[in-house]
């Protein structure tokens, strides 16, 4: 699988650098998957909107918390370094129980944790927390925002309707691009 | 310069109006899209750059280039957007619009924020924000053809807008200036109409404008008084015509009688009246008589009770007025008390005008017209009629003076034929008088010889003595005859009655008579003549007419003045002369004028010869002649051009003339025998006169004519040869007796002459013997008388 990731990696990144107007990115080399896959999720903190109930205090952490997901959960550190949402300073909390959610307003869940999926989404419901996957169908499962690598390029699969419900608002600008993606059966 | 139509020029000033209003609006209004334009393109490309700026945010943010590429697609929906570019966080390009732009048409890295205008295209930078991050440019170039179609689209609807506006104020003007205009129109309308066909009655209609109101009713006003006066002036005309229709129709016409006739048939039938006529006034007799009545005015005449020559003096008192020269106008004359009046009122004659006729400051008639209805006689009509007046007076007033003046030429001309008749007899008696002289002279050898056969041969038969005798009777007949005749030169003056006169007394009287001519007359005209007179205290009386002698010295003085139209001195003298004959008296009238060149002194005396124009009658000198040749006087002229002229009368004293008469009855005596000269042009009377004078022992030399005999003395006395006594005939061509004795005495005095004439008879008759001569025999000579004569003169 490593390696099939590896070369999936270096085929994004030569896509990435192929649909640059300008061949000037030098560091395109280096780009992984986790590597952009963590911008991906430090972005959605900007393309979507909580309500204030979601945060104690206005200078209360923005919360991104990574389930399973070691390489990214470092990238998005690297990523984060430094940056605010409104006056919200970011973290990144590496978790590996889903009871330890907590108050986190990202949680990304890798494909890896893919078998605990529905108890994940059981656990996060009534919160308001922008579920991330990468797991293929986590979508139509009831993740809010499914990463899925199509043609060597990062699509964007959105469920609104679990947005909805958890209170969330997400920018247009997001859903554009996006595929929008409405929960097929029970969970 | 041509005149514009006000409504051309109206409507070219709103339309003038009309389009710098919409020049100004339209330039105003494109000046202000020009910078909004600007403003609102920059503005709307900032909107349309923000709005693709805000929907790239995703596509930066996640670096999907080609949601970017998707999203600048957007722009297709502005075809104005030639180019757009997004440029990442770190200025690289990342998406470009259109897809196949190449890269180079784009800046390479991003420029500050901002939009500015370039060549022909609006360009600028426009962040990409996500909340306070930046994501990343926006690079957006528009054309300005967006601008320029608007533009266009400005003029267009600027040009249409102005055309239609144009025509819309073009319509509405009319419209409007219809109101306005239409007075001005109608106004001159009808003053063409009056102007071009003169008919005064039209007027121009009211518009609903109060200033045009005013001016129409000023207008219509003043058409109104023009059209009263052009009226007026067109009677006023008609009477003028009809004045002068009778003043040319009465200048043709001399007899008053004529004169009426055509003023009163004038009056009825043009001014017109009813009733008119003429009255003759005599003031001398206070009469007024009807003279004349108009052809159709005879009816009323008749009722009237004024027939034509009718006196009406009775009622003078009722023309008093008009007869003191004023015009009398009777309106209505039925109130009125006065029985010229009333006389007029009774047949319905209701309007009475009476004007005089003045001529030389005397009323002498009245011009009366009269019409049924009162009050028909207008003040032009009164105003003519005394015009008409005056012509009349005037007219009649020439028509007697034509006669007087016809008068006065049959007069003149009667003179002048008696004149020329006087004339054809002075001719007829020179004539006879020249005819006499030939007869004398011829019949002088008959008459010679017989006296002398008579007389010498004393062995004569009686048959031839008694021959001879008859002839002799014979011959004083036909002398008696030729005498006879010759008293037709004395014409009826001859018959004169000479008294003893005092030439000074005469002048005296003269001088006191003409004192208007030579003193008061100049005086009025400003010329000083000075009167000279020196007569002399001791002049004899002269035989002579006494009225003749004024008239003669009244002529000359009138002459004299006459000849000093500058002043001058009137010079008249007399005094004593002794002559040959003995005393004589001498006048003198002498004057400082204009004097006579040679060709007037020697025409001076001839009848109708004057230098006075018009003024003379050429007869004045002509009569003096007359008076001086029937008292046998001498006339003498001086006259230098320019000094003045100087006539002098010679007459015979009294006492000489008794003198000479004395002479004339002394006893015969015999002349010793004498050397004589003899001068005659005819070879007849030389050669009998010479064969009789010699038989008494005489020496004759004979001279044939003036100048020979005149030659013959000077020869004569060249060579110391001396002629006791000297005959000569008096009338003989070139140089007649008269020369030839002036010349004989002039080189020897003492010699006397005896002149021998056919003019004889009267010279002795009239004791007027010529000057150098010594007697005076008449041919044909008798030879007793000849021998008596020459006894007395022997020296």
């Amino acid at each position: 699988m490593a390696p099939l990731k590896k070369i999936c990696a270096l085929l994004l990144c030569a896509l990435l650098v192929a649909g640059q107007p300008t061949a000037g990115m030098t560091a395109a080399a280096s780009v992984t998957e986790p590597q952009v896959k963590a911008v991906f999720v430090f972005n959605f903190s900007h393309f979507v909107e909580w309500p204030a109930d979601a945060f104690a205090t206005p200078t209360a952490p923005f919360v991104i918390g990574v389930l399973s997901g070691e390489a990214l959960a470092t990238q998005l550190e690297v990523a984060i370094r430094g940056e605010h949402v409104a006056q919200h300073p970011l973290q990144v909390r590496r978790l590996s129980d889903i009871a330890d959610v907590g108050d986190c307003h990202i949680l990304y869940i890798d494909k890896s944790a893919g078998a605990q999926l529905a108890s994940i989404l059981a656990a996060l419901n009534g919160r308001r927390t922008l579920t991330v996957s990468d797991l293929d169908g986590a979508s139509q499962r009831g993740v809010m925002i499914q990463l899925a690598t199509e043609s060597n390029r990062i699509r964007l699969m959105i469920n609104v309707e679990s947005a909805r419900d958890a209170g969330l608002t997400i920018s247009s600008n997001l859903l554009r691009p996006a595929q929008i993606v409405r929960t097929s059966g029970g969970p | 310069m041509q005149a514009t139509p006000i409504r051309r020029t109206l409507m070219q000033m709103i339309s003038v109006c009309c389009a710098t209003s919409l020049l100004i609006t339209m330039l105003a209004f494109f000046a202000y899209e020009l910078l909004t334009y600007r403003e609102s393109s920059v503005q709307q490309l900032q909107a349309l750059s923000g709005a693709i700026a805000s929907n790239s945010t995703a596509a930066l943010a996640f670096e999907n280039s080609s949601d970017a590429t998707t999203v600048l697609g957007a722009l297709r929906a502005e075809p104005h957007i030639t180019g757009a570019a997004l440029y990442d966080a770190q200025g690289r390009l990342f998406a470009v619009y259109p897809s196949g732009l190449p890269h180079d048409r784009l800046p390479g890295t991003p420029g500050s924020d901002g939009y500015r205008f370039g060549h022909w295209r609006l360009a600028g930078f426009q962040p990409v924000m996500e909340g306070s991050r930046r994501l990343g440019t926006l690079y957006v170039e528009s054309d300005l053809d967006a601008m320029l179609a608007r533009l266009k689209l400005y003029v267009l609807t600027a040009l249409t807008v102005a055309a239609l506006s144009t025509l819309a104020a073009y319509l509405i003007s009319r419209r409007l200036q219809q109101r306005l205009l239409q007075p001005i129109l109608a106004l001159t309308d009808t003053a063409r109409a009056v102007s071009d066909r003169h008919d005064y009655s039209v007027r121009a209609r009211h518009s609903r404008l109060l200033e045009f109101d005013v001016l129409t009713d000023a207008f219509n006003h003043m058409l109104t008084e023009i059209q009263e006066s052009a009226g007026k002036l067109r009677s006023q005309l008609g009477r003028l015509s009809l004045l002068q229709h009778i003043t040319r129709a009465t200048s043709d016409r001399q007899d008053m009688r004529s004169i009426f006739q055509v003023v009163l048939g004038s009056l009825e039938d043009n001014l017109p009246v009813d009733f008119c006529c003429v009255l003759l006034n005599e003031p001398a007799t206070r009469s007024v008589s009807v003279a004349q009545v108009g052809a159709r005015s005879q009816g009323y005449a008749a009722e009237l009770a004024l027939a034509e020559g009718r006196d009406i003096s009775d009622d003078d008192r009722d023309l008093s007025r008009c007869l003191a020269g004023e015009l009398v106008h009777e309106p209505d004359v039925s109130g009125l008390d006065l029985p010229f009046a009333r006389r007029f009122a009774a047949v319905g004659l209701l309007s009475l005008v009476a004007a005089p006729l003045i001529a030389d400051n005397e009323t002498t008639g009245v011009l009366i017209c009269a019409r049924r209805n009162a009050n028909s006689f207008s003040s032009g009509e009164c105003e003519f009629l005394k015009q008409l007046s005056e012509h009349v007076a005037l007219s009649s007033h020439q028509a007697s003076l034509y006669v007087a003046l016809q008068r006065a030429y049959d007069d003149l001309r009667q003179s002048q034929m008696a004149m020329l008749q006087q004339e054809r007899l002075r001719a007829l008696g020179q004539m006879a008088s020249g005819i006499a002289h030939d007869i004398n002279n011829a019949i002088s050898p008959v008459s010679l010889y017989t006296e002398s056969l008579l007389e010498r041969e004393p062995n004569l038969s009686e048959r031839t003595r008694s021959y001879l005798v008859t002839i002799q009777q014979a011959i004083e007949d036909v002398a008696r005859t030729v005498s006879r005749m010759r008293e037709f030169y004395r014409e009826r003056e001859a018959q004169l009655t000479l008294e003893e006169v005092d030439v000074n007394r005469a002048i005296r009287q003269v001088l006191d008579l003409t004192r208007p001519r030579w003193s008061d007359q100049p005086q009025q005209r400003g010329i000083a003549i000075e009167l000279h007179t020196e007569l002399a205290a001791d002049v004899p009386k002269i035989m002579a007419a006494d009225n003749e002698i004024r008239d003669a010295l009244t002529n000359l003085i009138f002459n004299a003045v006459d000849a000093m139209p500058e002043g001058g001195t009137l010079t008249l003298r007399s005094y004593t002369t002794d002559g040959p004959d003995g005393k004589s008296v001498v006048v003198e009238v002498g004057d400082t004028g204009v004097g006579m060149d040679e060709d007037t002194r020697r025409k001076c005396l001839e009848p109708f010869y004057t230098t006075k124009g018009e003024r003379g009658t050429g007869l004045g000198l002509a009569m003096v002649y007359g008076m001086i040749q029937r008292h046998s006087a001498a006339l003498d002229i001086e006259s230098q051009p320019g000094r003045g002229t100087t006539m002098r009368i010679t007459f015979i004293a009294a006492e000489s003339t008794l003198a000479a008469t004395a002479r004339m009855a002394r006893p015969l005596a015999a002349a010793r025998p004498l050397r004589i000269l003899l001068v005659d042009d005819d070879p007849m009377l030389i050669k009998s006169l010479q064969d009789t004078l010699q038989e008494d022992g005489h020496t004759i030399i004979p001279a044939s004519g003036g100048a020979a005999g005149i030659d013959t003395f000077r020869a004569a006395r060249q060579r110391g040869e001396s002629f006791d006594i000297v005959i000569t005939d008096l009338g003989m061509p070139y140089v007649d007796g008269r020369k030839v004795a002036a010349a004989i005495k002039a080189m020897a005095p003492t010699t006397p002459i005896i002149l021998l004439t056919g003019w004889g008879q009267r010279l002795i008759a009239a004791n007027d013997t010529p000057a150098n001569i010594d007697r005076v025999l008449s041919k044909p000579p008798r030879l007793m008388e000849l021998r008596t004569t020459l006894a007395e003169l022997q020296p």
